[in-house]
Order: structure tokens, then C-alpha cells, then sequence
């Protein structure tokens, strides 16, 4: 990695320069140092741990009835789906059978969050770009919509807590349907509003097209998952491949391209995969049975058999996995997280390689990093 | 506080204890148990070392589980067998077939895995570091990015055989597969196991000449004027 | 009159300066011109800029975590943050006026965040958004969270809530404004000094400076007992100074330099970690009279 750079015969003057921790593009606390030839990225170091709230330490050191409230920090943009990763993993070291219904209400309530998550990203993407204070406001008008949902059925806008080991928390109103199907009634054309403005612009192009090009070799090397390599051909989606929870009874495919994706690709492939998540919720509506919600008792001391397990979801930037080790008690032995950011970050110096300085944000942004994510 | 502290450190004793009684035939909670008598130690050793004399060894450890694990057992314990690799495979598991190499066969085992075309484990999820009652675990979590596989391997390298001031060391994955680069580095910085030869092993996650492994048993925080009241610190 | 005989004969008499800034705090005459004009036009003055002031927060871009969503949100149409006036937020800490600390504040994000405090030029408030930055919140006991970002800079609003709601920032806001139409003159100079109440924290350690210095004091004084008569008379030269404790705040580098000179009389690391522990309780002590960095 440094000594790579030694071995280049260098003619002219290196700059090594500091970007971040506080930058308003690295999306929190991110530090990179870039090594710059002219204004081309000869290397990028990335600096983490600016955000390390010692997460796992947390896991190990709280009860397992706390920790469920805690790790909708971990990655605060998708907060169910790291509550399922750890619900999951309990669940298949406990032996838990989930009822049917909170199965369903777990896919509903994340493929929300999945397109909230996206929604963000679409904002915060077009800021990197230079759109600021303009465009970001058509992405989060509908992201309020979905919060005032989650708020209807957690309590909360973004630190949810609602899916827990076991089951959900609330089971929601007949109303709460209703206005859920009207959002998936007019969000289809919120979106082509995005797409009309964004997709075909053709600054927008020049920005994305044929840029940070993510070979496949490249890609498994490093272990991206998640958008990034479905863009790059790769169909590696977990939903599909090893589908878990009641993601074998819903149709929806999954989203590749056939060539090495660039920054569009990936940009487009999670456009697409917001508009299959409108599916996936309205087949979920259409199924959901009638049951209880609850598998497990909720309480303070409640307890997990002693055992391993290790479990898997489909976040919206790739395979989020938990990895519990329990020994029967009140608390974990150990609790490891598997962040698809911290993976796909470390695609980053290869990507940015011989790119002009300019492209840095395009290409970081792309890869949709969340820094708790990251650091935990 | 400092009552507190050895009570804390007892509890996952006898977790492991009771997690144990259930299944009687796991070799390796058993060892933990009666790691002191000098009996125990002896299949605890043998299990260890890769040398050819010693290949035999497992077989015998490996046929206890058989009753209590279901028959699909060990596809990747066989593969790697029919190369020359000890493998040895623990009933820990629920569904995942989950192997224990030792570290001077993993980066042969784990290029295996990944190239054969048999198998193709090419998608290395994440490498843990696991603070056991008398291990340091370095595990692997191997998935593909073709076909369903899964499996888990496990390096342990017992306390007592590391030696005082010094690191559990295990062998680098990091010049083959890129993957493993920032995870043994977040492994070293978190857990303290020295991953020997990785091109760059320093802290990621804590400041650079931050002291001790937080996520071991035995780390006590510091304590100064940002930190000080903290329950599980020094006082 | 001399400038320097007035900035010496000045000191006891500005009563602006508090009492345990006086040593350290050099004031020109040209300082002194604008404290008495201030002084003078403050009744008439004050008020307009205040209200001016209160209208316009200008807010930096600063967020780490889960709470900058939250800050993002007020920003946006649903709740529209351009009605009290603070929208424009800035991405750089010279054109802005507030901090909101949006999110967990940890060791090694700390010295930035004081850079960033430091960098931005008066009159600055600081909002602590979130419990993480309140009190640490829930990751409280982590071994790397600061427990509250007012260990490090000072704080006027607080805002509770993991995260809070974007009608609490706005409420938030509401909050400094009030604090900023009551403001005087006099009482800002006092914040102005009362900015070296910041507490800096090492880049590297992530450790507040204050106790590395006692640390490294320690190193030399058990450097100094064990070996005198090895280190000759030039490590009696440092002796006095680091006996006494009044190694200068200022100078973080220094007793990074000073760290190989203790080395050379053999002081064990472990020895070293126990001091410190009294160290620690001894500038929280003094954290309470407001003056814990110049006096280690
Ligand atoms: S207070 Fe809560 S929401 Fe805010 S940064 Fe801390 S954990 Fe995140």
C-alpha cells in the first residue's frame, strides 16, 4: 500500500493533501489523504475511526434487550435493517420462530427504510456534485412522508427499534395501510420527477459516465457487495441468492447490468432498486396474513440460548451481517458487525487511481458510504 | 468497581460450562473446561500442530460429534483433507460447517477455497478476533459470490502459549486478498492478534499509539479528564 | 506612555480579564481603546447588533453521525430553517457564526473539532446537539466517546434526545437567539477570554493535552530521582520547571520531545500509567475553577 508509491519512478513533485475529517462531502468524519500528481490521485489513504463509538465493545457490555435500542446506531440510515441482522442471527442461535405476519411487517418496514436510505443518498449525492440547495429538497419532501410512517409505528423518525428478536414491536393500524398505499400510489412519479431532472442531464453525465469504473476482479478482491457490484455485473443480491425471511414468496428480480458499472451505473441501479422496493411493499400489503407479531418475550432479562450464529441481510449498500457469540447469559461474549461501508471503502483507493481531483467526490459518493458503518 | 470485576470475568466461565453440559461430545468446550488437569491437555495438543505425524489425530477427535451433528457433515473438511490440509471440523455450529486449521496451513487453506474450482469461497466476509476463556480466535467467515456455500474457519491460539509482553500471532491473508487488509487491521487494533506479514498493520479504528486491545476481557479504559465516569474504567 | 509599560501596568486594571486569565493574557492598548469605546457605546450599540446578530446565526456544516440527518432535515422544506434565518450553513468555520455539533464527538475527532471551534472567528455559540454530545449519550461508558462535548469547548445551548426532533433544533435556535438579544459587549469580551477555557486534546493519543503534560511531568520527575547524577547538569536545568508542573500549555510539542530524555534513565511504562491516575483527578478538580489547562 505506502510502499506501492515508492516503487513509481516519480518526475515531478508529490502533494500530499488532508481532506477531511470535517469536510461537508465525506459524509460525516472521513479523512482521506490524497497523494496528488498535478491534479491527478496518485493514492488515497483513508483515515477511519473518526466516529469508532465502540459499538461492538457496547454489545459486549450491554444486556441484549438494551443493545436492540443501541444498534440502530450503527448504521443510522437503515436502522431496521441492522435490527433484523441481530434479530436474525439471536434468532437462529435461540431456535425463535417468527410468526408470519412480523416476517411480512420486517419486509415492509425495511424496503421503507431502503428507500429512505436511497432517498438520502440521492440528495446528498447531488450535493457532492455541486447541486446544492436545490435539488436535495425533492428527495427529502418524500422522505418526511415515510418518516411520519415510522413514526406512526416506532415512535421515532430514525432510530427505530421496532423490529426486535423474535418479532416486531407494534402491530399497525388498519389506517396506517392506507396511507402507506397512497405514498406507493404517487411516489412512482416523484420519481421520474428525480430522473427527469437528474438522469438525462447532461452535466450530471459528465460527471458520472465512464467514471470510477469498479471492474468485477477488483470488486470480489475486496469483498463490495451490495449496489456497487450489482451494478458491475455481479448479481449478488442476498434477498435472491440465499433468500431469507418470506423473500422466496415475493417476485421482483434482481437488478445487474451487464457491463462494468461507473458511477451512472450505480447511480441508476439504486434509482431502480427504490422503484422495485414500491413493488415488493405493495405484494407485501397484498399478502400479509393475519397472526400474532411476537415470537418472543420482550424484557429486560430476557436471554439467548449459548451458541454461535452468524446472519445476513440485504442492506441498502450490501450484505450487513451479524456475528453473535452467546453464552447463555444476559449479555453477548462477542458481537462483530460485518458493515458493507467498511468493506466497500476499501475499494476506494483503487478506484480513485489515476483520477483527475475533481472526480474524488464523484466517485466516494457513489460507493454510499455511512460513516457509523464504517467505524461502528 | 473492583468487586465487580472478577465477578464479571467468572460469568463467561460458567456460561461456557453450562453450554457445554448439553452436548457432551464437543471436544473443544470439553478442553475448556478441564483445561487445568494435565490429561486434557494432551488432546488439546494433539489436535494443534500440522506436522504429518500428527495427521492422524484429528480422525479420532472428529468421530466423537458424529453422533450429534447431522450426516452432511464436513464437505470442506473432506476437500481440504484430499489436499494435504489438517482440518478439523467443530460441532459449534448450527447450520455452517465450521473448521479449525491451525495458522501455518490458513493462507494455503484459504487460497484453496478460493481459486478451486470446485468450491470457490470467494467472498471473505469478515475476519473476527474472539476473545475466548483460554483462546484467541482469529475467524473467517467464507461466502461466495457464485453459489450457497458458507463456511467458517476458526485459528485458535491458546493464552498460555502466548508469551508475556507479547501477541497471539497469526499468519496475514492480506497479500492475496484485499478483503482481509482492513479487517486483520481492525482484528490487530481491537483485539490485539498480530497478523504476521500484512503490509500495514497499524490501528485503523483507534488513534495510532492508542494502549491495549479494548475489546479484550481484561482491558481496563483509561480514565482522564474527557472520561471519567465511566463505570468500567481503572477506578 | 510606552505600549509596554501599559500592557504591564494594564493587566491588574482591565476588569474584563478574569482573575486566573491574568498571567497569561496580553493586552494591547489598541485592545484596550476598543474594550473602553465598547464600553461607552454598549447601551446604545447592543441592541441593534444583537438583533441584527440573533437573526442571522449562520450555522457551520459540522455533523458526524445520526444527528446531522436531523440537522439536514431542518434544512429542508418540511421544516425550513430560513424562517429564523440560519440556513445558510457553511462549510467553512470562518464564515460561520455556530457550531451545532450534530453527533458523537470521539477521541479522535475531539482535536478537530477544537480546530474548528478555534478557527471561527467571534462571536461563536455552540449548540450541543443530541445526547451523545450532551453527555455522551448512550455510548456514555465507550472506551472512545467523549462524555459531553462541553469537556472540550464551551457550550450554550443544550439539546437532549437521541436524535433530537428537527422542532427541538429549531427550539434550539429559538433558545440562542434569546441568549444572543441579551447579550452586552462586556460579556462577550469575558467569552472571548473565557475561550481558553477550550481544553485541547492531542492529534495523535486522542488524550487530553493536560495529561499528557502530567504524564510526561511525571516521566522526568522519575527520571530526574533516579538517574540525576547520569543526566548531568543539563537535566538539572529542566529540573525546577518540571517540579514545580509549570510545563506551558502552549508548547504540545515540547514535552513530546522531552519524552526520549526520560527514556535514558530507565522508566518503566507501567509506572508511568499510575500516576497518571492521580493526575486526572487532580485537573478535574481544577476543571472546576475553570483554569485546568495552563496549570498542570
Ligand atoms: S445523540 Fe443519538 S442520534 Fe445523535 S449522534 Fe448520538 S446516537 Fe446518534
Amino acid at each position: 500500500m505506502a510502499t506501492e508509491i515508492q516503487e513509481i519512478d516519480l518526475k515531478t513533485d508529490e502533494m500530499i493533501i488532508n481532506m477531511g475529517p470535517q469536510h461537508p462531502a465525506t459524509h460525516g468524519v472521513l479523512r482521506l489523504l490524497l497523494t496528488l500528481d498535478g491534479e491527478t490521485v496518485k493514492h488515497v489513504e483513508p483515515v477511519l475511526g473518526h466516529l469508532h463509538r465502540a459499538q461492538e465493545w457496547q454489545g459486549q457490555n450491554r444486556t441484549w434487550f438494551q443493545y436492540q435500542a443501541l444498534i440502530d446506531r450503527v448504521d443510522y440510515l437503515s436502522g431496521m435493517f441492522t435490527s433484523w441482522a441481530m434479530a436474525r442471527s439471536c434468532e437462529q442461535i435461540d431456535g425463535t420462530v417468527v410468526p408470519p405476519r412480523a416476517e411480512y411487517l420486517r419486509v415492509m418496514v425495511s424496503e421503507m427504510n431502503r428507500i429512505t436510505s436511497h432517498l438520502l443518498w440521492l440528495g446528498t449525492y447531488l450535493i457532492d456534485l455541486g447541486a446544492m440547495f436545490g435539488f436535495p429538497f425533492y428527495p427529502f419532501r418524500e422522505r418526511e412522508k415515510l418518516f411520519d410512517l415510522f413514526e406512526e409505528i416506532a415512535g421515532q423518525r430514525m432510530m427505530f427499534n421496532y423490529i426486535r428478536i423474535g418479532g416486531v414491536l407494534r402491530d399497525p393500524k388498519p389506517e396506517w395501510f392506507d396511507k402507506l398505499k397512497r405514498f406507493l400510489d404517487e411516489f412512482p412519479d416523484r420519481i421520474d420527477e428525480y430522473e427527469t431532472i437528474v438522469t438525462q442531464n447532461p452535466i450530471f453525465l459528465k460527471r458520472t459516465k465512464g467514471v470510477g469504473i469498479l471492474t468485477q476482479a477488483v470488486a470480489k478482491d475486496y469483498g463490495v457487495t451490495g449496489p456497487c457490484i450489482r451494478s458491475s455485473g455481479i448479481p449478488l443480491d442476498l434477498r435472491r441468492t440465499k433468500p431469507y425471511s418470506v423473500y422466496p414468496e415475493l417476485k421482483f428480480d434482481v437488478i445487474t447490468f451487464d457491463k462494468e458499472g461507473d458511477t451512472w451505473d450505480r447511480y441508476m441501479a439504486r434509482i431502480l432498486e427504490m422503484r422495485q422496493s414500491i413493488e415488493i411493499i405493495r405484494q407485501c400489503i397484498d399478502k400479509l396474513p393475519s397472526g400474532d407479531i411476537m415470537g418472543k418475550k420482550q424484557m429486560a432479562g430476557m436471554r439467548i440460548k449459548a451458541g454461535e450464529g452468524f446472519a445476513a441481510v440485504e442492506s441498502p449498500r450490501g450484505i450487513l451481517g451479524c456475528y453473535v457469540i452467546s453464552g447463555g447469559g444476559e449479555k453477548a461474549l462477542r458481537f462483530r458487525w460485518r458493515n458493507p461501508s467498511f468493506c466497500n471503502l476499501s475499494v476506494l483507493h483503487e478506484l480513485l487511481k489515476g483520477c483527475p481531483l475533481s472526480d474524488i467526490m464523484a466517485i466516494f459518493g457513489s460507493i454510499d458510504v455511512i460513516l457509523p458503518d464504517v467505524d461502528r | 468497581m473492583t468487586d465487580e470485576k472478577p465477578s464479571e470475568a467468572e460469568k463467561p466461565e460458567d456460561k461456557k460450562a453450562e453450554a457445554a453440559k448439553p452436548e457432551a461430545a464437543k471436544p473443544e468446550v470439553a478442553k475448556a473446561d478441564g483445561a487445568k488437569p494435565a490429561d486434557a491437555a494432551k488432546p488439546a495438543d494433539a489436535a494443534k500442530p500440522a506436522a504429518p505425524a500428527a495427521a492422524a489425530a484429528p480422525k479420532p477427535a472428529a468421530k466423537a460429534p458424529e453422533p450429534v451433528i447431522p450426516a452432511t457433515a464436513g464437505k470442506f473438511e473432506q476437500f481440504l483433507k484430499e489436499h494435504g490440509i489438517p482440518a478439523q471440523r467443530l460441532p459449534l455450529s448450527l447450520e455452517v460447517e465450521t473448521i479449525v486449521l491451525s495458522g501455518d496451513v490458513l493462507q494455503a487453506a484459504l487460497r484453496l477455497l478460493r481459486n478451486s474450482s470446485e468450491v470457490k469461497l470467494d467472498l471473505l466476509l469478515t475476519i473476527s478476533g474472539v476473545d475466548s476463556n483460554d483462546t484467541y480466535d482469529s475467524v473467517y467467515h467464507l461466502w461466495s459470490y457464485s453459489n450457497l456455500d458458507e463456511l467458517v474457519i476458526k485459528v485458535l491460539i491458546k493464552k498460555s502459549d502466548v508469551a508475556e509482553g507479547d501477541l497471539p500471532a497469526v499468519p496475514s491473508i492480506a497479500n492475496f486478498w484485499s478483503a482481509a487488509n482492513w479487517h486483520e487491521r481492525e482484528t490487530y487494533d481491537l483485539m490485539g492478534i498480530r497478523y504476521a506479514n500484512h503490509p500495514y498493520l497499524r490501528r485503523i479504528l483507534n488513534p495510532w499509539d492508542w494502549e491495549g486491545y479494548p475489546l479484550r476481557r481484561d482491558y481496563k479504559q483509561l480514565v482522564d479528564c474527557l472520561n471519567d465516569k465511566n463505570p468500567h474504567s481503572m477506578r | 506612555m510606552s505600549q509596554g509599560n501599559m500592557s504591564t501596568t494594564a493587566k491588574p486594571n482591565n476588569p474584563v480579564v478574569p482573575e486566573e486569565l491574568r498571567e497569561s493574557v496580553t493586552i494591547s492598548s489598541i485592545d484596550l481603546m476598543i474594550d473602553a469605546l465598547g464600553q461607552v457605546l454598549s447601551p446604545v450599540l447592543s441592541p441593534i447588533a444583537n438583533l441584527a446578530r440573533s437573526n442571522s446565526v449562520w450555522p457551520l456544516t459540522f455533523g458526524t453521525s445520526c444527528c446531522a440527518i436531523e440537522m439536514m432535515s431542518v434544512g429542508m422544506s418540511a421544516f425550513d430553517i430560513s424562517r429564523f434565518g440560519s440556513e445558510v450553513f457553511r462549510a467553512t468555520p470562518r464564515q460561520a457564526d455556530m457550531i451545532i455539533t450534530a453527533g458523537t464527538i470521539t477521541r479522535k475527532m475531539a482535536p478537530a473539532l477544537i480546530t474548528l471551534y478555534e478557527q471561527m472567528p467571534e462571536p461563536k455559540y455552540v449548540i450541543a446537539m443530541g445526547a451523545c454530545t450532551v453527555t455522551g449519550g448512550m455510548f456514555n461508558d465507550s472506551y472512545s466517546v467523549v462524555q459531553g462535548v462541553d469537556r472540550i469547548i464551551p457550550v450554550d445551548v443544550y439539546l437532549p434526545g437521541c436524535p433530537p426532533r428537527p422542532e427541538g433544533i429549531l427550539d434550539a435556535l429559538l433558545k440562542l437567539q434569546q441568549k444572543i438579544r441579551t447579550e452586552n459587549y462586556a460579556d462577550r469580551r469575558k467569552k472571548l477570554y473565557a475561550q481558553t477555557s477550550v481544553r485541547p486534546v492531542d492529534y495523535d493519543t486522542g488524550r487530553p493535552l493536560a495529561d499528557l503534560i502530567g504524564v510526561v511531568a511525571e516521566d522526568t520527575k522519575a527520571a530526574l530521582s533516579s538517574g540525576q547524577e547520569a543526566l548531568g547538569d543539563a537535566a538539572k536545568g529542566i529540573s525546577p520547571e518540571a517540579e514545580e508542573g509549570k510545563v506551558v500549555a502552549t508548547k504540545p510539542v515540547a514535552p513530546k520531545v522531552e519524552v526520549p530524555k526520560a527514556e535514558a534513565a530507565p522508566a518503566p511504562k507501567a509506572e508511568a500509567a499510575k500516576p497518571e491516575v492521580k493526575k486526572v483527578e487532580n485537573t478535574k478538580d481544577e476543571a472546576a475553577e475553570k483554569a485546568d489547562d495552563k496549570s498542570v
